[in-house]
């Protein structure tokens, strides 16, 4: 396999994890909360995941609870968040440091410094679609991924669909608008957060366990996810919370990281800067953004946006 | 007779508030913490007191709690001067993380000054770099109305892979077996005072806060700083020049961020590494004190001081414990978690404008 297309290969892994992340995340950016813990709970099922493989030697277990776990954050999130009022970002700090100290806390305790699976099931499993499997180029890498990796581009289309053609979609995107107005033709805009944030912990939980199962093929290290559900925040904002779009933007960072990776057997160093791509784009957006809703604003002074 | 008996009912209320916005939610994170400290099956109240015993209970540890506070103070003081107006400078991390690397480069350099000057050159270089990364996010907020938060947060990221690149490449000292910048010279770092591990960094950290707590108490800029919090249309009305008070908040809390870093860095690291900052980090340590003391300066050094402490007395408690020291940053972000709610008010109109505004 020649390097563009282990590049692009590899492109489409490194993105999954943050696609995930992102496809979640949309529902609660739609509903007007800002959840940066998608990061910690990413961690905590990668954590999980491992964990549990391996001490109860079932998989999928392991992923039941790492769902169920990531889910508790998202509660921990929404109730602090939501239902006390208090700052998200704040909160969502929180969870994530939460992630990493209890994640390092337990692994010291359990006296490892990271966790492998060596006889990791799923990562194994790949999938060798019939007829592109033998299409010369897009057959390697189209072809040849895990389960995890084709559910998540497939969900894109299930994401768009319980966004616009669904009743909790409606109420999703009618609370993030207005609120007031959402309340006012009496839908529990809590409950309705509470199910966004639910959601964006599922989908990374799912992105964790394809991190640490996929990506890595069964390794959990300290503070392994560095920046992904950032990342998925970043490709939310870019793509707006529209299901499509963000992740596009999501694969736009998974070929980013995958360049960083893939180049630096060439580049040196160097290639460590596509790291850093995702983080100035996002900025660059916001700013465009912005410049484009404020174009025709002509008040006077300063006003909050 | 009413005069003493309102101010004995503002004082009541605020002690209130202080009870159960500041002393409850720390409680209560211990709490938890000792029921995971149970579950590895040591006892909580002989870890707890013998993390105390080793921060406070002797010289040493009562120095090392000062000298480690130093940092602590600035990153708390950077947040809580944009807190209290109500931006949310996320990227004191990172602003630290540049202050400390460019003092950290220049420092290991030769220079033909004395090391007064030479220690004061390496601050300088730290502030200004500090100050020059706070100004993006000051001018997208004040000109283009981005949101801060966000930009904050992903810049530290790119701050600190930026870095991580450039002590990997151009600064790398190859003669380490790690990945660092060189050490600084001799003239660059504070020398320690006494027997201890006090340096005169603590007490310029000191001063900063002396300096802010004058600035915000009685100065015009220290009223608006808390007018635009309260309401920065308001604050605009009344002649608050808000777009360019906004880049002198930031710049002001950009510029106290990278002289943490640089302070760090001169006193303690002496080198740049990919650990500089420590787990969780000094900028993320100052949001917990900014919470913890209410975004109030004199507040800010008593949870710098605590906080501190509990760093201390942790980091050495692997020693006579099975407790891994990642117990700390457990009880920090359960404390942050726990202090990110105001559970009651001091006053309440104010906490309805909070809400409104907050996300």
């Amino acid at each position: 396999m020649n390097i563009a297309n282990k590049i692009l290969s590899d492109a489409i892994l490194s993105a999954v994890p943050i696609m995930l992340a992102v496809l979640g995340g949309i529902f609660a950016y739609r509903a007007n909360v800002l959840n940066i813990a998608l990061e910690g709970m990413m961690l905590l099922a990668s954590f999980f995941i491992c964990f549990f493989t391996l001490s109860t030697g079932s998989y999928l277990l392991a992923l039941i609870l790492s769902v169920i776990l990531s889910v508790a954050a998202g509660l921990i999130f929404s109730f602090f968040g939501i239902t006390l009022k208090g700052n998200v970002i704040i909160v969502g700090l929180a969870i994530n440091l939460f992630a990493s100290a209890l994640t390092a806390f337990i692994l010291q305790v359990i006296g490892k410094s990271n966790l492998v699976i060596h006889d990791a099931f799923f990562s194994s499993y790949h999938i060798h679609i019939p007829l592109i499997d033998k299409t010369p180029i897009i057959g390697s890498i189209l072809s040849n991924h895990t389960i995890l990796t084709y559910l998540s581009y497939s969900s894109i289309l299930f994401m768009w669909y319980l966004m616009y053609r669904t009743r909790f979609g409606v109420y999703v995107r009618v609370v993030g608008e207005n609120e007031d107005a959402a309340r006012a033709v009496g839908i529990n805009t809590t409950a309705i957060k509470y199910w966004a944030i639910a959601i964006g912990a599922i989908t990374s939980a799912f992105g964790g366990v394809s991190l640490a199962m996929d990506e890595l093929g069964g390794l959990f290290t300290k503070d392994m996810t560095a920046g992904r559900g950032f990342i998925a925040i970043a490709a939310i904002f870019c793509g707006r919370g529209k299901p499509g779009p963000s992740a596009l933007y999501a694969m736009v960072f998974g070929l980013a990281r995958s360049l960083s990776l893939n180049l630096s057997i060439y580049a040196g160093s160097v290639a460590r800067l596509f790291n850093a791509v995702p983080y100035v784009v996002i900025v660059i957006v916001l700013l465009g953004a912005s410049i484009v809703k404020n174009r025709n604003n002509h008040q006077r002074g300063f006003y909050n946006e | 007779m009413t005069m003493f008996s309102s101010y004995h009912i503002a004082w009541n209320r605020r002690l209130k508030s202080i009870f159960f916005n500041s002393i409850l939610p720390v409680l209560a994170a211990f709490f938890l913490g000792a029921i995971i400290i149970l579950f590895v099956g040591e006892n909580p109240i002989s870890t707890y007191y013998q993390m105390l015993s080793l921060s406070l209970f002797h010289l040493d540890g009562i120095l090392r709690t000062l000298h480690v506070a130093a940092p602590l103070i600035l990153t708390g003081l950077a947040i809580a001067i944009t807190f209290k107006a109500n931006i949310f400078n996320m990227g004191v991390e990172g602003q630290a993380l540049l202050g400390g690397f460019f003092a950290g480069i220049v420092g290991a350099q030769a220079r033909n000054i004395s090391p007064t000057l030479n220690v004061a050159f390496c601050l300088f270089v730290g502030i200004a770099s500090g100050m020059a990364f706070a100004m993006i996010p000051a001018i997208l907020k004040a000109f283009f109305h981005v949101n801060e938060m966000v930009v904050t947060l992903m810049l530290n990221y790119a701050a600190s892979e930026s870095l991580t690149f450039l002590s990997e490449g151009v600064f790398r000292d190859n003669a380490a077996g790690y990945v660092a910048t060189p050490v600084i010279r001799k003239s660059a770092m504070f020398l320690k005072l006494g027997r201890g591990d006090l340096t005169a960094f603590f007490f310029i950290s000191f001063s900063i806060f002396i300096l802010m707590y004058f600035i915000m108490k009685y100065t015009k800029l220290g009223y608006e700083i808390i007018a635009i919090g309260k309401n920065s249309q308001f604050a605009e009305a009344i002649g608050a020049r808000v777009h360019r008070k906004i880049i002198i908040i930031m710049l002001l809390s950009g510029g106290i961020s990278g002289l943490a870093g640089a302070g760090w860095m001169q006193s303690e690291r002496f080198r740049y590494t990919l650990n500089f900052s420590g787990s969780p980090g000094l900028g993320w340590d100052g949001m917990l004190i900014s919470l913890l003391g209410a975004h109030d300066p004199i507040g800010v050094v008593i949870a710098a001081l605590f906080y501190s402490a509990l760093k201390v007395g942790m980091s050495k408690i692997e020693l006579f414990t099975e407790v891994p020291r990642e117990i700390v940053s457990v009880i920090q972000g359960l404390m942050i978690l726990f202090l990110s709610v105001r559970y009651i008010t001091y006053d309440a109109r104010l906490r309805d404008i909070f809400r409104r505004e907050s996300i």
